[in-house]
């Protein structure tokens, strides 16, 4: 009999148990999920509440100044109330151009240098390598070109002064190359080798099947890369404002010293006024920088779902 | 279970910790007597570092951090909140060419800066006069040959507005003429920048503190008169201005000290010296 009551006592025991540990698992995971809902929630208002407030202080400017002279005129002299900030607008784009045109076939050979034709040890040695270039702060790359850089360029080029677009997208280029190449690095390795032994059983050459086979295959990821370099080239900001001259004129070649969007809103915002157009233009300037930045993003995200 | 019981243990932590920092923050800023936070002039920065140096000796209770931008940051940043204490290149309390007085602050006196026109070692320019810098700031004079110096284009760097050696150079060197802004021209933050820009640069002419005046760069003589400490105080040399440092009202506590300090003589004749900025009782 006791043995009975025992046996039976004892299921018992366990279905509670297991019952209990079940409903505290379920309430953890319940907690867990509203605490990382809470977290992103927070990001997100974090998020938009800057975006809402740049935009909003950026757009207070258009109550002194009309969108056309703020877009499409050139003179830049807040002293004497006018706020044109083409020149910078436009030297952004040319610089972000100018430095992906430097940029971007170097990171690409070797980022294919690095995943197809490195042998393993040399890949060993060179992806470090390259992961520590990004953590290098940037106003180092900056000083440099300040005091490498620009020396040579007037030295070579035989001009005056040697700011202007050619040493910053020097510059920049030096800074977005491991970006770029790493990321594109993992595309091309990402390609699957049935391709390649195909492509090699067909007779193809180890050149024929990187150019047709494999890189045609990574190039959503290298695109990838690229947007993604130029998002950092656009934002860049303290090796810039060194090598850039940070004169309000437009570029009329490579070597005239200019200003972008970055680099005069980094000198002039400390010394501004709170509540003045001044204020406000530097503001709106910032708020450019940013919808450019999100334009980029979007494309990449476009990319993405579209590609492997 | 562990890992939920962690972070939330973690996170209620840092909410006490963020909480408990703001609110001793906000009950120690009636009484804010140890904290010194000096902002502003570039130009001043090497006797502000220097006396924050010593002051801290004598008071290592007293938390004292001491930065660099531009002088009009000086006072902006002290109506706003963030310093206790702006140095400025230029009386804050009165208006001058560029910016308007600001309100509710009380200037105090510190420094005699003079200011140097300064061009590359390699440069064979000894003298400038007031209607040749004049041309040359202003983008008329472009080239060295017509100042009597090497066939080559002047490259021009400037200040950024907001710098108090800008105004005061403008005022005193250049009489209130107006600078270029296109050309051979480009613009830095502050006088570290300036240094290195003329001194990569064998064509370029700038100015700056005279305290910044050493290694590649040169300082050139103004009207016939070198920019010497003693040439200042016998009043040959014109182009220098009164240093301040401004503060919210009548200063308390620990930047009373340190303002005290600044204008007491021992560091007026001692370090200040040095440092070829010129004591303020020197002048008449």
């Amino acid at each position: 009999m006791a043995k009975i009551e025992y046996e039976l006592q004892e299921p018992k025991l366990l279905i509670n148990k297991d019952k209990i540990v079940k409903e505290k698992v379920y309430v953890q995971n319940q907690l867990f999920k509203i605490f990382c809902l809470l977290s992103v929630l927070f990001l997100g208002f974090i998020l938009l509440s800057i975006i809402v407030f740049i935009g909003k202080t950026g757009l207070l400017v258009f109550k002194d100044v009309s969108l056309k002279e703020f877009f499409f005129s050139t003179t830049w002299e807040p002293f004497e109330e006018k706020y044109g900030a083409a020149s910078f607008i436009l030297g952004t784009l040319e610089l972000t151009g100018l430095t992906l045109l430097l940029a971007a076939p170097i990171s690409i050979t070797v980022a294919i240098f690095t995943a197809e034709i490195a042998p393993n040890w040399l890949k060993k040695i060179l992806r470090p390598i390259l992961d520590l270039l990004v953590g290098i702060p940037s106003i180092v790359y900056g000083y440099l070109g300040l005091t490498l850089l620009i020396p040579f360029i007037r030295k070579v080029t035989g001009t005056m002064m040697g700011d202007g677009l050619l040493a910053a997208a020097i510059v920049l280029t030096i800074m977005v190359l491991p970006t770029i190449s790493r990321i594109s690095d993992d595309a091309i390795t990402a390609v699957s080798s049935e391709l390649r032994e195909a492509s090699y059983a067909l007779g193809a050459t180890r050149m024929q099947t990187i150019f047709r086979v494999v890189i045609p295959h990574a190039s959503s990821g290298v695109l990838t890369a690229i947007i993604l370099g130029m998002a950092r080239a656009i934002g860049e900001t303290m090796a810039v404002v060194m090598v850039i001259g940070n004169t309000p004129q437009l570029a009329t070649d490579l070597l005239t010293p200019t200003a972008v969007l970055t680099s005069n809103i980094v000198n002039q915002i400390i010394d501004v006024e709170f509540d003045s157009t001044w204020n406000y233009a530097l503001y709106m300037m910032a708020f450019l920088l940013l919808i450019l930045s999100n334009v980029l993003i979007f494309i990449i995200r476009k990319l993405r779902t579209k590609g492997v | 279970m562990k890992m939920f019981k962690r972070i939330t243990i973690a996170a209620l932590s840092t909410v006490a910790a963020v909480g408990f920092t703001f609110g001793s923050i906000s009950s120690t800023k009636a009484a804010s007597s140890n904290k010194i936070v000096v902002a502003g002039s570039t130009a001043l920065l090497p006797v502000t570092q220097q006396a924050a140096k010593e002051f801290k000796r004598s008071n290592p209770k007293v938390s004292i951090s001491v930065s660099g931008s531009s002088s009009v940051a000086g006072p902006q940043s002290v109506l706003r909140g963030s310093a206790t204490i702006g140095a400025v290149d230029w009386d804050a309390t009165k208006s001058v060419p560029g910016f308007s007085a600001f309100k509710g602050l009380k200037a105090h006196k510190i420094a005699v800066i003079p200011f140097a026109t300064i061009v590359n070692k390699s440069n064979p320019v000894k003298n400038l006069t007031s209607s040749q810098l004049q041309g040359i700031f202003s983008g008329k004079i472009t080239n060295w040959k017509q100042v009597g110096g090497k066939n080559a284009t002047i490259v021009v760097v400037n200040r950024k507005f907001g710098s108090g050696t800008r105004v005061n150079y403008q005022m005193k060197a250049l009489n209130g003429k107006s600078f270029m802004t296109k050309g051979n021209y480009k613009e830095v933050g502050k006088s570290g920048e300036m240094v290195t820009s003329v001194s990569t640069n064998p064509n370029a002419i700038g100015y700056v503190d005279l305290a910044y005046v050493k290694g590649n760069i040169k300082a050139v003589n103004f009207n016939g008169v070198a920019a010497t400490t003693s040439n200042v105080i016998n009043g040959k040399y014109k182009v220098w201005s009164y240093g301040y440092l401004v503060t919210k009202g009548n200063p308390t506590g620990a930047n009373a000290k340190y303002i005290k300090y600044v204008q007491s003589s021992k560091f007026q004749n001692g370090s200040l010296k040095k440092l070829k900025f010129i004591p303020v009782s020197k002048m008449k």
